[in-house]
């Protein structure tokens, strides 16, 4: 008796060894699939033997030849451009993002119902047919090509109320009774944002700032329809897009993967050192739908 | 200190569902009133709206004299203790009490003073400087009553503030709830669902049920003469027993017929049965269980058998079926009984229960009123 | 058919049970779109009720007014100043004043061109100066369209303005009969931050949503019944003009300009769903797994393979989808690599084998959307899988379940039912996923059959893309991009629809609480 409950117990650790080993391999094998193109595009980052696209992984000659080349074009433009949308951005769709969700989560005035359906199904349309008509306006106003720059940031910040979702779902969890003894106890209802939810959406807050900070550096289509051409009000998808088009992929691809360094480094860190709340965000909006 | 008056509110939701009915109540200055009643009666909606947390979709609701419906509810002069305690998770204990008077712009020194005497009071001082998550049931509730203490309100409203509270704990802070009474000396309003609470604390109980007051009295009003049904198996543990029986008159007397027993209505509800000219026929009759008591077989004695006898230490609650198959329950004191007539008490016993007229309630089948109170 | 009761039903077998399912399903549906249509009768139903009943609020407001409020009918926030809330009543006074400014000088101008979008269009004029005929400009039918949509809302939103204007003084004259106290302009400021804070907060995120979001999407819902394309700008070459439903028309019957739209379109849809059910469910099933294996218990160095994993989150789409096109071209690194491996003779043309209607490129995509997906999914996964209460498993390990079983019936109903919401956006937001295809493919390798059609369309070609090529290809034909437009949104609006009423997260809300 004793005997045989032993050997099952042994085969029951020896079948949880078998079953970890396997993820083991599976997890390594993954991590190294997920990897490798960013390996790749580092190393050839490096090549100087030559600049076209080539069949092998590690270069035959070393050095910083792309680095020094993207210094030189125009690439220092795209990525400022980039840099200042990203920036402003953050700042303006996070203000938009937060008094919408907060207001939809807290308050229930007469269109609130008609106004979310409104919305959910101006989502369903896509965004992309409202591209060329948005180009005519912002050219009317002046903001398209070389200053491609301001009409991209409000595009982007314009419709930003549309992605309330997530703060929503978040500000739905903070207990309404948090707001009423807030105003019982004097605080207006500005006050009571300002005092009570914001301090404690710190979490969705930064969720928010970080997505709107990240969106614009992967922002192509409607960015190469604004800046139409004129290097000057690119940014840096559309810019390094070009360099992979047939007529430039001979001499660009090298500076392309040097480019792609050179973005992905400072996004990556950002996200990195904020992954927790993007996590939360994440899950938060997938969970609230 | 304040008197607050309600006239004909009612409360109404976006899907039509009426939630208070023409709710009427005069409060006296310094006097705790409780609502009380089961979950969905109203009671909730009522205390929001005196605060000013729900609209109010008709009638009026008064503060000292004035109306109030379209003020915010920092303009209304009230204090309110929520259930779930409701404290600014990202302040210190501190700086939660003295929230509401950094808005009222009041000097950092006052401020100290109040919060510190508060603290005092309820005993919390050691933990001014924790964040609420470090605290316990009982320490959050404090601050949350002390959080109300500092602003000097006209009106203190309470809505269910003990029962996110364990049993032992709740009884404690009731009799805190109390003294704080004594010592702030304002008018309160204060829900519960709990009788046991309304009993102890009201000086008057405001029963409700689907949005309609079922009578307002003071405890001993609503356990003596319950306005109906409701109210009389509402109030008390265990609740009233209740059966449908036959009242009959003869030569001048009248007797009640349960479960085959023949029982004389004497003393003074006979001569109130008299006075109101009860007609005789079928009624429900109510008797609380503690005024049942073990007898013999008799003619005034109604045969049952005994299910379940549940020893609560000091008395026994007995859940006896009768022979028609209706549950009843007697309280009785275990101090009545020797150990062998205990030891007696198994399920399958037969038992004899009779009770005396005074005891008895009468209400109408239909309607579930009380036949000897008087409509106003 | 029979029906069971809900307790007769739990008799049946497995394979009765669905069956039955199955019936009563496609049984309901003559009922449910009965409903539909009543729903549509009830709506107008109410809808005509309403209208009636405003026009006799206003009339009996009218009857009943004093002359501070009949003066107001045509002079708005009249009244309100008499009673003394001169901040409102200003406030009314101007809007009225602009809208009568605006109607006059430009307004009314767009409104009368509406109809005919533009009398006049380019041609030449004798100009006396230069003794030839020039190119004279006429009228912009696209400003007109644009324009003339704008002083519609400006319209609807005056007349919105002015039915205030009258309720306020209904109110402020029954509330001075009750006796009670009229808010004066400064409780009116106070309590933009108090109980009417939300006007505050949504005045600007809602006055961007309706210029650069409603106002475009309803110029381009218009411009589907025009003949707007490159070759009729409005202004420059030709005027366009309403075309009624002939695009639509072109777009869904086999007949056409010589082109088979009808064919085409149903071919992109097609691919479109396959490709959004495959983006999903492939994502959603993989990420899942990953998120149980990294959870597994005794598994070490969770964190770091979860780090690896969400920074490829981090790094910005266009240049990794970029990156991977291109090592999986005909001379990159993948067939570089297989060719050294000697594992193939010829590269593989991952992106332009058009051999069973593009199978390998269809397939790529979808494998290297898998790639980007997971790590998304590993997050959500993780999240909700930790939530799942332990006690659950205990108790289904004591009832005899193994593992596979524990996924079937307990893990897989849970993130199914917390996530049904979410798989729902994800297939809709799939079918519309510009970038993956954009940025791996650009919708190659071209489908030969269905070439003719405007903007060369590709076998991995969306919707979407098919539609992003017809506005910025060489005829522009926006006109067929709207009805396209169009046409995803009946698409995504019917799934949603149809989803959303099955749904258990929204049917039961509370099963799993």
């Amino acid at each position: 008796m004793n005997e045989t409950l032993e050997k099952r117990s042994m085969g029951l650790r020896a079948s949880r060894t078998i079953s970890n080993t396997l993820i083991y391999i599976v997890l390594v094998i993954m991590s190294v699939v997920w990897l490798i193109p960013f390996i790749c595009i580092v190393l050839q980052s490096f090549r100087v033997e030559s600049t076209w696209q080539v069949g092998y992984v590690i270069p035959q000659q070393w050095g910083w030849d792309n680095y020094i080349a993207l210094w030189n074009s125009d690439f220092k433009r795209w990525y400022l451009n980039t840099f200042i949308i990203a920036l402003a951005v953050a700042v303006l769709q996070t203000v938009i993002v937060l008094c919408m969700s907060y207001t939809l989560s807290r308050f229930r005035f007469k269109l609130r119902d008609g106004l979310m359906r409104f919305m959910l199904i101006l989502g369903m349309f896509p965004g992309m047919l409202t591209m060329i008509i948005l180009y005519r306006v912002l050219k009317d106003l002046g903001l398209t090509q070389a200053n491609a720059v301001p009409g991209l940031i409000l595009v982007y910040v314009a419709s930003s109320g549309m992605g309330y979702y997530v703060s929503k779902g978040f500000f739905d969890t903070i207990p309404k009774s948090l707001d009423e003894a807030a105003r019982v106890d004097g605080a207006t209802r500005a006050q009571v944002l300002t005092k009570i939810i914001l301090p404690l959406a710190k979490p969705i807050v930064i969720y928010t700032i970080l997505t709107a900070f990240m969106a614009p550096w992967g922002d192509f289509v409607f960015a190469r329809y604004v800046s139409f051409g004129t290097s000057a009000g690119m940014n840096v998808a559309v810019g390094m897009y070009g360099w992979l088009q047939l007529d430039q992929i001979g001499q660009k691809y090298t500076m392309f993967c040097a480019g792609g360094v050179v973005v992905a480094i400072p996004v990556t860190i950002l996200f990195m050192c904020l992954q927790k709340y993007y996590v939360e965000g994440v899950t938060g909006g997938a969970v609230k739908g | 200190m304040a008197s607050v008056k309600l006239t004909k509110v009612k409360k109404v939701y976006d899907n039509k569902v009426v939630a208070v009915h023409d709710f009427d109540l005069d409060i006296k200055d310094k006097e705790f009133v409780v609502f009380v009643g089961p979950s969905g009666c109203g009671k909730s909606t009522t205390l929001r709206m005196i605060a000013g947390l729900e609209d109010i979709s008709d009638g009026t609701v008064e503060i000292d004299g004035e109306v109030v419906n379209d003020l915010q509810p920092k303009d209304r002069g009230i204090a309110m203790v929520f259930q779930n305690y409701a404290l600014y998770p990202h302040m210190t204990v501190y700086d939660n009490i003295a929230f509401s008077l950094r808005l009222q712009k009041m000097p950092e020194d006052e401020i100290y003073e109040r919060v510190t005497k508060a603290a005092e009071i309820l005993g919390i001082t050691d933990y001014l400087l924790r964040k609420p998550r470090a605290l316990s049931g009982g320490q959050r509730q404090r601050v949350a009553i002390g959080r109300a203490m500092v602003r000097n309100s006209k009106v203190f409203l309470m809505d269910e503030p003990l029962s996110n509270l364990d049993a032992k704990l709740r009884n404690q802070m009731r009799a805190e709830i109390i003294l704080l009474r004594q010592r702030l000396d304002t008018t309160f309003i204060y829900v519960t669902h709990d009788q046991t609470e309304a009993m102890t604390l009201a000086d008057r109980i405001v029963i409700m049920k689907d949005g309609y007051i079922m009578q307002v009295g003071t405890p001993e009003e609503c356990f003596d003469m319950p306005k109906n049904l409701f109210v009389a198996e509402f109030i008390g543990a265990p609740k009233m027993n209740v059966m449908e029986t036959e009242l009959i008159k003869e030569g001048g007397k009248y007797f009640v017929k349960p479960f085959g027993a023949k029982i004389e209505v004497d003393g003074a509800k006979g001569e109130l049965l008299h006075e109101f000219n009860a007609q005789p026929g079928q009624i429900i009759l109510g008797v609380r269980p503690e005024h049942i008591v073990l007898s013999k077989d008799g003619e005034h004695a109604i045969p049952c058998t005994l299910e379940v006898n549940e020893m609560m230490g000091s008395e026994l609650h007995l859940h006896v079926f009768t022979e028609d198959g209706t549950r009843l329950i007697v309280r009785v004191p275990t101090i009545d009984l020797t150990a062998e007539e205990r030891s007696g008490l198994v399920r399958g016993k037969k038992l004899f229960l009779s009770f005396e007229g005074k005891v008895m309630h009468f209400f109408d089948k239909e309607s579930k009123k009380n036949l000897l109170i008087r409509e106003e | 058919m029979k029906r069971y009761s809900d307790l007769e039903f739990l008799k049946l077998s497995k394979g009765q049970k669905f069956l039955y399912k199955l019936t009563s399903f496609f049984a309901a549906i003559p009922r449910a779109i009965g409903n539909l249509f009543l729903a549509i009768g009830r709506f107008f139903k109410n809808l005509g009720l309403g209208v009636a009943n405003e026009f006799k609020d206003i009339f009996t407001t009218f009857k009943e007014g004093d002359w501070k409020t009949r003066a107001s009918f045509l002079v708005m926030g009249l009244g309100s100043i008499a009673r003394g809330q001169v901040l409102r009543g200003l406030l009314f006074l101007l809007f009225e004043i602009v809208f009568i400014f605006y109607m006059v000088t430009t307004g009314g101008y767009w409104m009368s061109m509406l109809p005919s979008l533009g009398k006049i269009g380019p041609h030449d004029e004798y100009n006396a100066v230069l003794d030839a005929y020039t190119k004279t400009y006429g009228d912009n039918s696209f400003k007109i369209l644009l324009y003339g949509v704008l002083t519609i809302f400006f319209i609807v939103a005056f007349l919105y303005t002015w039915r205030m204007n009258v309720k306020q003084n209904k109110i402020a004259q029954e509330y001075l009969k009750a006796g009670r106290r009229l808010k004066s302009s400064g409780d009116d400021l106070r309590s933009l931050v108090d109980e009417q804070f939300y006007k505050t907060l949504l005045a600007l995120p809602l006055t961007g949503i309706l210029i650069f979001t409603v106002l475009p999407i309803v110029f381009m819902i218009l411009v589907a019944f025009t003949n707007y394309d490159g070759t009729h700008d409005g202004y420059n070459n030709a005027l366009f003009g309403w075309q009624g439903f002939s695009n639509f028309r072109t777009l869904l019957t086999w007949s056409g300009s010589g082109v088979n739209y009808s064919a085409t379109f149903g071919e992109i849809l097609t691919w479109t769903l396959i490709w959004a059910f495959f983006a999903t469910f492939t994502n959603y099933f993989l990420g899942m797994f990953v998120a149980m294996m990294i959870n597994k218990k005794g598994i070490r160095l969770k964190k770091l393979w979860r780090t690896v994993l969400v920074m490829t989150i981090a790094i910005p789409q266009f240049i990794s989808l970029l990156y991977v096109s291109k090592m999986f071209a005909k001379n990159g690194i993948v067939n570089g690599l297989l060719l050294d491996l000697g594992w193939i003779k010829q590269a593989i043309d991952f992106w332009g084998s058009t051999a069973n209607n593009g199978l390998l490129p269809r397939v790529m995509v979808i494998v290297i959307n898998i790639w980007i997906g997971i790590p998304y999914l590993m997050l959500i996964a993780t999240g909700i899988l930790m939530n799942i209460p332990a006690d659950l498993y205990e108790s289904s390990r004591i009832d005899g379940a193994n593992a596979w079983q524990q996924y079937t019936k307990i893990t897989l109903p849970y993130m199914l039912f917390i996530t049904g919401p979410y798989l729902l956006t994800s297939f809709t937001s799939n079918m519309n996923n510009f970038n993956v295809i954009f940025l791996l493919t650009g919708g190659a390798p071209t489908n030969a059959a269905a070439s003719g059609a405007a903007g060369s369309v590709g076998y991995t070609d969306l919707l979407i893309t098919w539609l992003f090529k017809i506005t910025t290809g060489a005829e522009a034909q926006y006109y067929l991009a709207s009805v396209v437009g169009i046409m995803v949104f009946v698409v995504v609006a019917v799934i949603s629809l149809v989803v959303y009423n099955v749904l258990p997260s929204i049917k039961n809300e509370e099963d799993f609480q």
